[in-house]
């Protein structure tokens, strides 16, 4: 059958193990658990020091409540960073890029500070749904334009991370292809095309970064307001 | 789209929840933070007189 280019986002299949569950389960092994030892590695030392200080500014719009909230969230920026920036390596496969993965932790997530807020502080919660100083005759409409904008926000999350990782592998092999066909008929073009390549990869190593740290930042946004 | 295909969305689902709960946390919770080491000044601590009874 003719691939096409979008075949590279499908889940694959190997000797019938589902490859996602490898892409998924081994990044972690990257990651050593500390013991107690006074004097760790450099590794340990370097994911030690960089967990603390991401939680720390993670953490800084916070209140005491939302610190509880530290564990998951720093849990689930490594995962995706991870996932991310390994799927930049030639021949992986990124399970960010699939919808489900993303909806599946964006949906609960966000469901979670809603019920949170709801439940804890149901007056302080609702009151997001209205800006202040609005005049007395948008509210009705304005209302229902800020539920809208809340019931949309896990879909946003979701969304956001699929198609910025699916859009920047989509270039990344469309570029590379086309490199790879140009090379025979015009080499000038084709070494153009490498270098347009190199830069692309690294924006989408920036890319990767940056949509990890957005995914994990809007929640506790939306955390922020609900705690 | 292939990832519209909604055959294998539960199985991710269920699995890349079950890794980010039982793998990771234990992991990024296992790392302590110590307080920042304060530097010796080179001067010795003023001490204050003991002016209660030991026992």
């Amino acid at each position: 059958m003719a691939l096409s280019f979008f075949d590279q986002f499908m889940s694959p299949n190997f000797l019938g193990i589902p490859l996602i569950a490898m892409a998924i389960a081994l990044p972690w092994t990257l990651y050593p658990t500390p013991s107690t030892r006074w004097l760790s590695n450099r590794l340990l030392t370097l994911q030690n020091w960089s967990i603390n200080r991401f939680t720390q500014q993670l953490l800084l719009p916070l209140n005491q409540e939302g610190h509880k909230w530290a564990a998951l969230l720093a849990s689930l920026m490594i995962f995706l960073l991870s996932l991310n920036m390994l799927g930049l390596l030639p021949y992986t496969f990124t399970p960010t890029t699939q919808l489900s993965l993303n909806l599946g932790l964006a949906v609960p997530l966000w469901l979670a500070t809603v019920i949170i807020g709801m439940r804890n502080r149901p007056t302080h919660a609702l009151g997001h749904l209205l800006p202040e100083g609005t005049p007395s005759l948008l509210i009705p409409i304005l209302i229902i334009i800020e539920t809208i904008s809340l019931l949309i926000r896990p879909i946003a999350l979701g969304v956001r991370l699929t198609a910025n990782l699916t859009a920047g592998h989509l270039l990344i092999q469309l570029i590379a292809t086309a490199s790879f066909v140009l090379l025979p008929l015009m080499p000038t073009v084709a070494v153009l095309t490498t270098a347009l390549l190199f830069l692309l990869t690294l924006l989408e190593v920036a890319v990767a970064m940056i949509q990890a740290y957005v995914f994990v930042l809007l929640l506790s946004l939306y955390l922020q307001e609900n705690v | 789209m292939p990832q519209l295909n909604p055959a294998p969305w539960l199985a991710i689902l269920t699995f890349s929840w079950l890794i980010f709960l039982t793998v990771i946390p234990p992991k990024i919770l296992a790392h302590s933070f110590p307080n920042e080491p304060t530097p010796h000044s080179t001067k010795a601590p003023k001490t204050d007189p003991w002016m209660w009874p030991w026992h």
